[in-house]
């Protein structure tokens, strides 16, 4: 192996990213909660936990539950609301150094369009992912998600609100065709695409015979999902993403770099890493470094010599 | 106190496996060393990777010659526990060498459990602590009950030692469902009174000169029946003052909510340590909510076990 310098640098939609590791959002908080364990200067950027216009409660406990591989959520959007979130975030996310992009979940398109306007006049933010995808709230998120009209109207008007900042459209597994939706959004003006967000899921107690969750579905993250989303990576990058030159960033069961290198190959531009960052949030570091050593020991000089590089013959 | 010098509140650290003792059904108690280990207090926890030591991470597959691969990488070699377990600190000890010895005491109850109970002497655990809030001690009240069921006993042995440390006059409650699942040593010469007297009946309350009522549902030892009935007679002996005792807890839901009614009648102050599922163990994933007393419509808000407690004042609590 050979100590050269490999350039871990990407760029999504306009925004320059050192290294192509981000945080998918509601796994790291507002960057505070891991200050002790890890360097979050080192990530390429942050995602914020899903902010909307009012705050919100979120659901009744038990909202986790650990399964085979994985795990099932159904926090129910429980964030600070927007107010709070520019007055008491915002400068804590501004020591970070690193660019920020904020989730934005609503019930009404107008609370998204909303929220995305205020957005664009804080410096630090750099973009405005939208959550049409959470499984776990009653009234919209999901709704949005799952029909490729609905997505294209929602991105359309957020994309206009949009002045500053770019609009990545997060997606949602839980569809037939997720090339179809992720045809949709760009065509509405997305400038990027993260997918995929968790997979509608059910644990059951045996001997209560009840859900264990008190939402009754939850959102399935975690290893156990990787080698769909990997797929649902690679068939968005071939029918939509490659020739639309709209960037994806992948995530779903990333904890190591050889996850992380696979969505690469697959036509991921930058990857962000959720449930493992509840088991140690240094493997952020671990999988940016695993992805360096990658790159040299098959000679690339940069990361985007690997970026849908999958042999599809 | 000297001032201290500065230091991270929290932690993660590679800690070693000095001792691993089973306590009798599926009960053991780890002696953990870590190097540098911050200030804690007793009612924190530590989250305790559970996997296999040593194998972190995916390895490459070799394919023998006219054979097929064994699959070794974490995916596949059997089921391991993808996220942390929490254990609160059942002891903490400080060598002159800046390593500090934690010990923790586990019920078996299913995968990451098991795997913890088979680690080795020398093994290496990645561990993330102190975490939380842990139990305040009242300064105005000189004596304290503290109050444990099964694996809720543990917490209470490290705040048996700072209210010793303090001055506070301790009396233990230790609950378990039978004789073998109270996961503490029984003195032979010394049983635990049948009647609800405290007495040094247990090794380990017995070294931090706390006197012990033990209960067992079945009766196999001790008092009969629930811990927090065991806890009355002595409560309301005529040489105990109710304005000086303070109510420490920890246990199954049903003994905390019995506990903390038996403090509010008597106007006791009482702290509760809560048990909840985690995944992150610090305040990011929003997973462990409970429901507090607050301003506003509905009278309750949610907050974290594991970052606003897992120490909660029963009065703080919402109890539905």
């Amino acid at each position: 192996m050979t100590h050269d310098e490999v350039n871990l640098s990407v760029d999504i939609a306009g925004v320059k990213l050192a290294n192509p590791l981000m945080t998918c959002s509601g796994t790291c908080g507002y960057a505070t909660e891991y200050a002790d364990i890890v360097d979050l200067r080192q990530l390429g950027a942050f995602v914020t936990k899903s902010i909307t216009a009012g705050p919100r409660v979120g659901n009744d406990y038990p909202r986790v539950v650990e399964t085979r591989a994985g795990m099932l959520n159904a926090i129910g959007l429980a964030n600070v609301g927007l107010e709070a979130f520019l007055d008491e975030k915002v400068p804590l996310l501004e020591s970070l150094g690193v660019p920020v992009f904020v989730n934005v979940a609503g019930r009404e398109i107008a609370d998204y369009v909303a929220v995305a306007e205020r957005l664009d006049e804080v410096d630090v933010v750099r973009g405005i992912e939208l959550n049409i995808s959470c499984p776990n709230v009653k009234a919209g998120g999901i709704q949005f998600g799952t029909d490729g009209a609905m997505a294209g109207e929602i991105t359309a008007a957020v994309k206009a609100a949009c002045r500053r900042n770019i609009l990545i459209v997060k997606l949602s597994p839980n569809v037939t065709d997720i090339a179809a939706i992720a045809a949709a959004v760009v065509e509405a003006g997305a400038d990027a695409l993260s997918l995929v967000n968790t997979f509608t899921a059910m644990a059951i107690d045996i001997e209560t015979r009840r859900p264990i969750l008190a939402n009754r579905t939850g959102g399935l993250s975690g290893p156990a999902i990787r080698p769909i989303a990997v797929h649902m990576v690679d068939r968005v990058y071939r029918q939509v993403a490659r020739d639309a030159g709209v960037p994806i960033i992948g995530m779903g069961g990333i904890q190591y770099a050889h996850d992380a290198i696979e969505f690469l190959l697959a036509g991921a531009t930058a990857v962000a890493v959720g449930t493992a960052l509840f088991v140690d949030a240094r493997c952020l570091i671990e999988i940016r470094d695993g992805i360096a050593d990658y790159l040299r020991r098959h000679g690339h000089a940069s990361i985007t010599e690997i970026i849908g590089a999958l042999d599809r013959e | 106190m000297s001032s201290p010098a500065p230091t991270r509140s929290k932690g993660a650290f590679a800690a070693r496996v000095l001792a691993n003792r089973s306590l009798g059904l599926d009960h053991y108690r780890l002696r953990l060393g870590v190097a540098g280990f911050p200030r804690s207090q007793p009612g924190q926890f530590i989250n305790v990777r559970c996997g296999v030591a040593g194998q972190e991470g995916p390895q490459p597959l070799e394919w023998p010659e006219g054979g097929l691969p064994r699959p070794t990488g974490p995916e596949l070699a059997g089921v391991q526990p993808l996220l942390r377990r929490p254990f609160s600190l059942a002891g903490r000890v400080d060598k002159d060498d800046g390593t500090v010895e934690l010990d923790i005491i586990h019920h078996v109850v299913g995968v990451g459990t098991a795997r913890l109970a088979e680690l080795g002497v020398g093994a290496e655990v990645s561990v993330i602590g102190p975490l939380g809030r842990g139990f305040t001690v009242v300064a105005d009240r000189p004596v304290a009950a503290l109050v444990g069921g099964g694996v809720g006993v543990p917490p209470l042995l490290y705040l048996a030692e700072t209210l010793q440390d303090a001055g506070v006059r301790a009396v233990a409650f230790a609950g378990a469902r039978t004789a073998r699942a109270l996961p503490l040593r029984i003195d032979p010469s010394e049983p635990p009174s049948q009647a609800g007297w405290p007495t040094l009946c247990t090794a380990e309350f017995a070294a931090r000169h706390t006197p012990t009522v033990v209960a067992t549902d079945d009766g196999s030892l001790g008092v009969t029946g629930f811990v927090d009935k065991a806890l009355l007679p002595w409560l309301d002996s005529p040489n105990v003052r109710a304005g000086e005792v303070a109510v420490y807890a920890c246990g199954p839901a049903p003994m905390i909510k019995a506990v903390a009614d038996i403090a509010a009648a008597r106007a006791m102050p009482c702290q509760l340590a809560l048990e909840r599922h985690m995944a992150c163990g610090m305040g990011t994933c929003q997973g462990c909510a409970v429901k507090v007393k607050a301003a506003g419509d509905t009278g309750w808000a949610f907050q974290l076990v594991c970052k606003d407690g897992p120490v909660f004042d029963a009065n703080d609590l919402y109890w539905e």
